[in-house]
């Protein structure tokens, strides 16, 4: 077959969720043989976009051909017989078995079921080490650093002749000194007939890797174009993000008050001397992009995660196990409503009160009207859309669900409440109810902490805002001050 | 930064303080994890070994003359050696394909029953006047059947391992129970339908060093195991299944596959036991494949194999089998009976208390 100069072509592709068109008659070339970047800001449609190429997810509608044929893949592994091996963040390699076993690994060759050693595995091992010389083929694969996986399963996806390998945030977990051995493998499968299609949300990789950038946003492509005729970080970052409206924060008025979390030097394996102060009824964000480490921070504030550092809360220090960090007056509201927040197979009444049983039970029996009644307040309170309390969690819209896990966290009399990602998923009408709850708790002077990876809804209700990047806290903003939307996506995409 | 409320340029001020934090150096930390790994792979490379030595050092030593010794001597004499060894013809035939089974990150819990099953239908082939090969095969037929059905209902239905064959182990040992008729315990010769004498052919008969055809058979069967996992593309899928079933998979791997022909394996291996325990006892007890699971999954995870799957080894489950078998024999001449189960019960905790320690070396 004649071979196009086009490696992939997507013409108009969309995918829609229940509530969302997550990817939006997007269409666009990839150009054989090139490093070809894919940004966006979250929720921009790449990860949806991916996923369809990857076979994980299926295409409402659209059309994607590879080398000129019709491709459909229904599964991972049919992708990647057709020729697209995905290096995903958790990586595909057996880590008890030796590299040169997984390099192998289903194309061995053998006699009677006999292993042997031929030339082929001899073959891949030397693609491989000209790739990076230093990994020996009998070596444990689970003796080998996040880079050096990479590696191998980058060398296997050679050898199995994938025309596209999809790089999905390769550099977020391994060093720098890693970063640049990678970059320079990545270069050099141009020559090794692959296109790489990679993903980052560190822009400075973007312009050192690749040949083209498309950049996404709501859904819909905005722009293909080679790096060389993108001007610099700023034109890239105007791209992405386009005309962001904010709706107007506004200042609020308070005493100055002693702070009721004070964070000094916390740090663990994804988080780097984070220092901050929470006061009562502040509202503080944190705001940074996928990887950033805020649900890190979340969790180890949480108590879920070991740190080190100090988290003192109203001047004691805060122990390191959720049960007791609840106790102490912290309730989180998690990432994922579905299966962190809720019990989904279980009634709004039955989810309320969970984590604050003591107060609705007595001798150990739960009082079934005091439920009833503490259910029904915050149906009300919080205006949860429902016909009866009696209703399963799971056949709750978004905004609802996220409304139930917020009234379970209120319940537990907490004096500070976390959120982490607190509208993701959710539409426009109940988010803006979610803010102004937020908003009327900060005022019955509750502190907030909430951990977003969208900028509106920060720069919309935070009065403080810190920019994560990479496990550190880049930059302190106070709210209703000159907020520069390009100058914050400058920073938690890693500029200085 | 522009106009800034007063009482926010306070919380501001108090973020510059504590910025000193102590951050353990990660040279350090590495290092000794290392180390601390190095030196647990040395420890999981010759536990066994040792354990082994040490019980049969110890039982050897300990005074058992002093006790009702069931007319046996010494611990280490040849008697006792051959009788341990005829006694662990069954656990030796099948552990070998169990550990297969749980290197690829499954478990089969029926083994017993299937076991128990075959015993009873060989014993009763045999009293039937089937001849000694026909039987065994007849009896091997089967126990791949019903090692395909627990692979049926795992692979194929997706039902967890455990729960799956919870059901067949139910269920294979109410068939076993059902086949003996009323008001007898086993399957075995009566004044009209006398059990051939032959049926002791292949467990009881001393074919070589006082040992029976059924221990021989058991060594081919481990040394055969030993080197299909070592060599052969079988148990390196195996190992790569447990391991991490999606990058198998990738690698075109077909895992339903290989788990079920791992399945159908066990069955087979669980009949050659039962058929050796009914040739041994002349008779075909349902009951005879009782725990055999719980011994099975004490001499894996004293072998060494992880839980969990992906790695593990034939021959070092041999060898906790054997340590098994010298508890309760060894113990056999000590204790009363009913000791003896909470002595493998303590035995099987250490091999898990070990197995965590050693194997789940985290990465």
């Amino acid at each position: 077959m004649e071979l196009t100069d086009n490696v992939l072509e997507i013409r108009d592709l969309v995918k829609d969720f229940p509530s969302v068109r997550a990817v939006n008659n997007v269409s666009f070339d990839i150009k054989r043989n090139t490093v070809h970047c894919l940004v966006g800001e979250n929720g921009a449609g790449k990860s949806t976009l991916i996923k369809i190429l990857t076979g994980a997810d299926q295409r409402t509608s659209g059309n994607i051909r590879l080398n000129g044929a019709e491709y459909a893949p229904r599964s991972t592994k049919d992708a990647k017989l057709k020729g697209i091996s995905t290096l995903f963040q958790e990586l595909n390699v057996v880590d008890q078995l030796t590299v040169e076993e997984n390099l192998s690994l289903g194309m061995e060759d053998t006699t009677l079921g006999f292993l042997r050693r031929t030339d082929k595995t001899k073959r891949m091992v030397e693609a491989m080490n000209s790739l990076e010389p230093s990994i020996k083929p009998r070596q444990l694969v689970s003796s080998l650093s996040v880079a050096k996986k990479q590696i191998v399963e980058i060398a296997k996806a050679v050898a199995t002749e994938s025309d596209i390998i999809i790089m999905d945030e390769p550099t977020a977990a391994i060093s720098e000194g890693e970063i640049k051995r990678l970059f320079k493998i990545i270069k050099g499968l141009r020559e090794r007939n692959v296109t790489v299609i990679y993903i980052s949300h560190r822009l400075d990789e973007i312009f050192e890797l690749g040949d083209y950038v498309t950049v996404m946003r709501d859904g819909k492509h905005i722009d293909t174009r080679p790096i060389s005729q993108i001007k610099d970080r700023g034109e890239l970052v105007k791209l992405m993000i386009g005309k962001t409206v904010f709706e107007q924060y506004t200042l609020k008025e308070g005493a100055c008050k002693d702070p009721i979390l004070e964070v000094r030097g916390l740090s663990n394996q994804k988080l780097n001397d984070i220092c901050f102060d929470v006061h009562p009824g502040e509202i503080v964000g944190f705001y940074g992009l996928v990887g950033a480490g805020k649900t890190e921070l979340a969790r180890a504030i949480y108590g879920a995660d070991s740190y080190g550092g100090e988290i003192r809360f109203k001047g004691r220090r805060l122990p390191n196990s959720p049960d007791k960090v609840i106790a102490a007056g912290i309730a989180l509201v998690p990432e994922e409503r579905r299966s962190q927040g809720l019990f989904t197979i279980l009634t709004i009444r039955s989810n309320v009160p969970v984590m604050n049983m003591r107060k609705i039970s007595r001798a150990g029996f739960i009082d079934g009207s005091r439920e009833r009644k503490i259910s029904q307040e915050y149906i009300e309170k919080l205006r949860i859309a429902t016909s009866s309390m009696e209703k399963e969690t799971r056949k709750l819209s978004g905004g609802n669900q996220q409304k139930v896990v917020l009234a379970k966290c209120l319940f537990a009399d907490a004096d500070l409440l976390m959120l982490d990602e607190p509208t993701r998923g959710i539409d426009v009408g109940a988010k803006s109810e979610i803010y102004a709850i937020i908003r009327r708790l900060s005022e019955e002077g509750k502190a907030i902490m909430i951990f977003s990876s969208e900028l509106p809804e920060v720069v919309n209700i935070c009065d403080t805002i810190y920019l994560l990047y990479d496990g550190s806290l880049k930059e302190t903003i106070r709210n209703g001050c000159d907020l520069d939307s390009e100058k914050i996506l400058h920073t938690v995409t890693g500029g200085a | 930064m522009g106009p800034v409320a007063p009482q926010k340029a306070a919380w501001a001020s108090k973020e510059q303080e504590g910025k000193t934090v102590s951050r353990t150096s990660q040279e350090s930390v590495r290092g000794r994890l290392e180390r601390s790994n190095a030196l647990r792979a040395n420890i999981k490379r010759v536990y066994i070994y040792v354990f082994l030595v040490l019980i049969v050092a110890i039982f050897s030593v300990a005074k058992l003359g002093q006790v009702e010794m069931f007319g046996r001597g010494h611990f280490l004499s040849p008697n006792s050696i051959v009788n341990l060894l005829r006694s662990a013809v069954p656990i030796m035939t099948l552990a070998g394909a169990f550990t297969l089974l749980m290197i690829s990150g499954y478990i089969d819990l029926s083994v017993g029953s299937a076991m128990s099953l075959a015993a009873v239908v060989f014993a009763l082939m045999i009293r039937s006047g089937a001849s000694l090969p026909a039987s065994i095969a007849g009896v091997l037929v089967m126990g791949i059947a019903l090692g395909a059905i627990n692979g049926f209902l795992v692979m194929k239905l997706r039902i967890t391992p455990v729960i799956a064959t919870l059901v067949t182990l139910n269920l294979y040992k109410g068939i076993a129970l059902l086949i003996v008729p009323d008001g007898l315990s086993a399957i075995k010769g009566t004044a009209e339908a006398p059990m051939p004498a032959w049926i002791n052919d292949y467990a009881r008969k001393d074919v070589l060093l006082g040992l029976p055809w059924a221990f021989y058979v058991a060594l081919l069967v481990i040394a055969a195991l030993v080197i299909l996992q070592r060599k052969t593309i079988i148990g390196k899928y195996a190992a790569a299944i447990g391991g991490n079933r999606t990058a198998a998979e990738l690698s075109g791997i077909s895992a339903v596959k290989m788990v079920w022909i791992l399945y159908a394996a066990v069955g087979a291996f669980a009949a050659l036991a039962g058929i050796s325990r009914a040739s041994y006892m002349s008779l075909g007890d349902p009951l005879s494949g009782d725990n055999m699971e719980l011994d099975c999954i004490i001499a894996v995870l004293l072998g060494g194999t992880a839980f969990s799957g992906g790695e593990g080894s034939v021959a070092k489950t041999i060898v906790g089998a054997l340590i098994i078998m010298c508890v309760t024999t060894g113990l056999m001449t000590v204790i009363p009976a009913y000791w003896q189960t909470v002595a493998k019960a303590s035995v099987l905790l250490i091999a898990v208390i070990l197995n965590h320690l050693l194997v789940r070396v985290k990465a």
